[in-house]
């Protein structure tokens, strides 16, 4: 199984929401979790501090998490970034548009711990190739 | 859903920042009123409904998620140009919006919220397929089709592995992260996931909702606004964070009292110990008023919390009468105890509603008078010295002095002696007597007569004072002066018959000196004119029922709503911030409660509205002689 210690930032503009994935990635036994309000904020800590591990929102103001991820995937540092896309938005082009700039996955709301640890262990997997 | 825990938890979380995001998305709608087009306004709303759709989702609220569906996708289509605004749609968002907040109030007493008004979710579709929602028969049209059912259950388990299919699709398995996927890689996968995500698409727009709990009670609370009072507070961290650092401060000035204690015990009493000693107290004086008022300050919430809630309240009841009303806010940083605010809310909303109602004309009436069509109600904060000072202005017809006595005469309010007597200003008074209405009509919206002195009694109630100003023809402004907390009342403290009594600071308007000469009898009662206003004389000594021990010095002069007097007192001790203890068990008439003073002595602090009624009621002592004042 993956490392329980790797570090999470979760990228939402609604803290309830925040909490919430907070509390699954609980559920899963990862702690070792620290938060962002909008994208830029995001961008700013992950370029401050060292994180494993993004799972952010899609639609929020200031900074998109698509636009975030964008932004990681042009940084030579934070390029190779794991980023798991969370979203309402149940369409197509958008999960193409995700997968284009380079999501590592892509995940519903709402959804459960069961859920995410997939999608988790998918991009684990993946990475670990 | 359940598995995580703090459930409940949650859920207070998600309300409080949820009906915030709500009250903002109903501003912005009003906002989006005048400024149809405005792509950031429309691109917010979209946001704030899609936040709480993710957040109930969650929750399992799916009623909730349903209509905020709909409702986003409508927004998805306005902000796209699909759309257009028009005033039917706005009646069908507003709508919607209402239904949310009643869905939060449900929530809030901890039951699951029913189906939207079927009708509601209706003429969301309607808008949704481009038609003029409304005169449908609404009805029969909704309960969402039946055929729809069996494929889907709650949107929430079964999302899953269609995204995965489509995901994987997508992603080519082990493709680095970084590689996107090649343009010409998208196309391909396409068919396969269309169909999977038409299915999604579909379901939280046409399922029922798979029979949550019995449904219970829930749409029963209709517009009851803001339902039971939360009884936890945000607190700014940085105010915790000052309230912690003055209690250490203080813990250390304690520690060096205690050495400095040790010390004089032991009987040095040089001049060093004693300054320091005196030094200490000094400090330890400043930090606790300090800490007094970090606390106070941790209680302190933005009045604009309020506010945010009246232009939509506005807009609505102005289009229902017809009228064109804007409501303009200032001041919504202006900070007041979080009990006050809550509160303030039901007076604000009868004043608000007051204004547009009875305060503002017809558009008709209004460009008749060489005014301009649309109207301003103006709502105010702020803060002057230790009060908050609220004001709501309209600029409608104002006030007549004359037919509001003629109203109080024919309700037999007062008799006719009495409203003769009355200037222009006391007249104005009169609309907070029970049972007064300017309405001959009931509306739906005001004019029942119980509004008035319910506001005027929960201003009182927060040590508040209220005023009317109106100019025929030009507008009316009523003025709300509150104290910033309920826990510390500023006071006078006077002397009378021997004894400290310390009346609410509030309440005085000025101190004037007692010539004996000045006074004069009016209809047998002693009065003094003060710049042309004739104040009735009360004796603190007459309203207790005691027997003056002397001739009373000076005359506070004392201003309630309702009205103004000189209470005559022996002597001064002057004025002071206490925090009133209640009796236990007495309760004596017109005593608020009781408070130390600075010798450790007991002060009774007086309830002068009390304190009249109860002197004004008990026959004996409403003789109220000029002998009292005048030289024995």
């Amino acid at each position: 199984m993956s490392d329980k210690n790797i570090r999470f930032l979760v990228v939402d503009d609604f803290s309830t929401m925040r909490r919430i994935v907070r509390n699954l990635l609980k559920e899963l036994g990862f702690t070792n979790v620290d938060e962002a309000e909008d994208g830029q904020v995001a961008l700013h800590k992950l370029k401050t501090q060292s994180f494993d591990f993004v799972v952010s929102d899609w639609n929020m103001p200031n900074m998109t998490g698509i636009e975030l991820l964008k932004a990681l995937r042009a940084d030579a540092q934070l390029k190779t970034m794991p980023f798991l896309m969370i979203t309402a938005e149940a369409k197509r082009e958008n999960i193409i548009e995700a997968a284009m700039a380079g999501a590592n996955g892509y995940i519903v709301k709402p959804f459960t711990a069961a859920t995410l640890e997939e999608k988790l262990n998918k991009i684990f997997q993946t990475l670990n190739k | 859903m359940s598995n995580f825990g703090g459930m409940e938890e949650l859920l207070q979380d998600f309300l409080m920042e949820s009906t915030e995001l709500l009250s903002d998305v109903d501003n912005k709608l009003v906002e989006l009123e005048k400024r149809p087009e405005d792509r950031a306004l429309l691109n917010d709303i979209f946001r704030g409904f899609h936040t709480i759709k993710g957040g109930a989702g969650f929750l399992n609220v799916t009623p909730m998620v349903h209509l905020c569906h709909r409702t986003e996708n409508l927004f998805d289509k306005l902000r796209n140009g699909e759309l257009k605004l028009n005033p039917e749609v706005m009646d069908v968002i507003l709508n919607a919006t209402g239904i949310v907040r009643d869905m939060f109030d449900t929530l809030a007493q901890g039951l699951m919220p029913g189906d939207a008004d079927a009708k509601v979710l209706a003429d969301l579709d309607e808008v949704l397929a481009g038609r003029t929602p409304g005169r449908t028969p609404a009805a029969p049209a909704t309960p969402a089709p039946p055929a729809a059912a069996p494929a889907a259950p709650a949107p929430s388990t079964d999302g899953g592995p269609d995204w995965q299919a489509l995901y994987q699709a997508i992603q080519p398995g082990s493709t680095a992260p970084a590689t996107p996927v090649s343009a010409d890689q998208a196309p391909t996968p396409a068919p396969e996931p269309a169909t999977a995500a038409q299915a999604v698409e579909v379901i939280p727009a046409a399922a029922p909702v798979p029979v949550e709990r019995p449904a219970s009670k829930p749409m029963t609370n209709k517009g009851g606004s803001g339902g039971g009072q939360e009884n936890t507070i945000r607190i700014d961290t940085q105010r915790l964070d000052m309230v912690l650092n003055l209690s250490g401060e203080i813990g250390l000035t304690k520690n060096r009292l205690t050495t400095l204690r040790t010390e004089i015990l032991q009987g040095s009493h040089d001049p060093n110990t004693l300054r320091s000693l005196d030094e200490s107290i000094s400090q330890l004086d400043l930090l606790v008023s300090d800490l007094q008022n970090a606390v106070m300050k941790t209680r302190m919430q933005p009045i604009g919390r309020l506010f945010q809630k009246y232009p939509r309240l506005a807009r609505d009841l102005a289009r229902q009468l017809g009228k064109e009303v804007e409501l303009v806010l200032s001041g919504e940083e202006t900070e007041l105890d979080k009990t006050m605010i809550e509160d303030l809310n039901d007076p604000l909303v009868h004043l608000v509603r007051n204004a547009v109602d009875h305060g503002i004309e017809s558009p008709e009436e209004r460009l008749a008078a060489g005014k301009k069509a649309q109207s301003v109600v103006q709502l105010t904060a702020e803060q002057v010295g230790d009060h908050i000072l609220i004001e709501i202005t309209d600029d409608g017809r104002g006030m007549h002095a004359d037919s509001l006595r003629r109203k109080a005469i024919e309700k037999g309010l007062i008799d006719v002696e009495t409203a003769n007597s009355l200037d222009e200003k006391q007249c104005l008074q009169l609309i907070f007597l029970p049972g007064f209405s300017t309405k001959d009509q009931i509306s739906s919206v005001s004019g029942r007569g119980v509004g008035m002195d319910v506001v005027r009694t929960n201003i009182q109630k927060l040590n508040g004072r209220i005023d009317i100003n109106s100019v025929p023809g030009e507008g009316t402004r009523i003025s709300i002066s509150l104290p910033l907390t309920l826990a510390i009342l500023p006071v006078l403290v006077v002397r009378a018959c021997n004894q400290p009594f310390a009346v609410p600071l509030a309440m005085v308007r000025e101190i004037i000196t007692i010539d004996s000469n000045a006074i004069q009898e009016v209809s047998g009662k002693p009065t003094i004119v003060v710049r042309d206003e004739i104040l009735p004389l009360r004796t603190l000594a007459g309203l207790l029922g005691w027997a003056p021990t002397q001739k009373p010095c000076f005359g506070v002069l004392m201003q309630s709503a309702e009205k103004s007097f000189i209470l005559a007192i022996d002597s001064f001790v002057g004025r002071d911030d206490v925090v009133i203890k209640p009796l236990q068990n007495i309760r004596p008439k017109g005593v608020a409660g009781a408070t130390l003073s600075g010798d450790g002595s007991v002060v009774l602090v007086l309830d002068m509205e009390d304190l009249l009624s109860a002197s004004d009621a008990s026959g004996s002592n409403q003789i109220v002689r000029t002998s009292e004042f005048v030289a024995n």
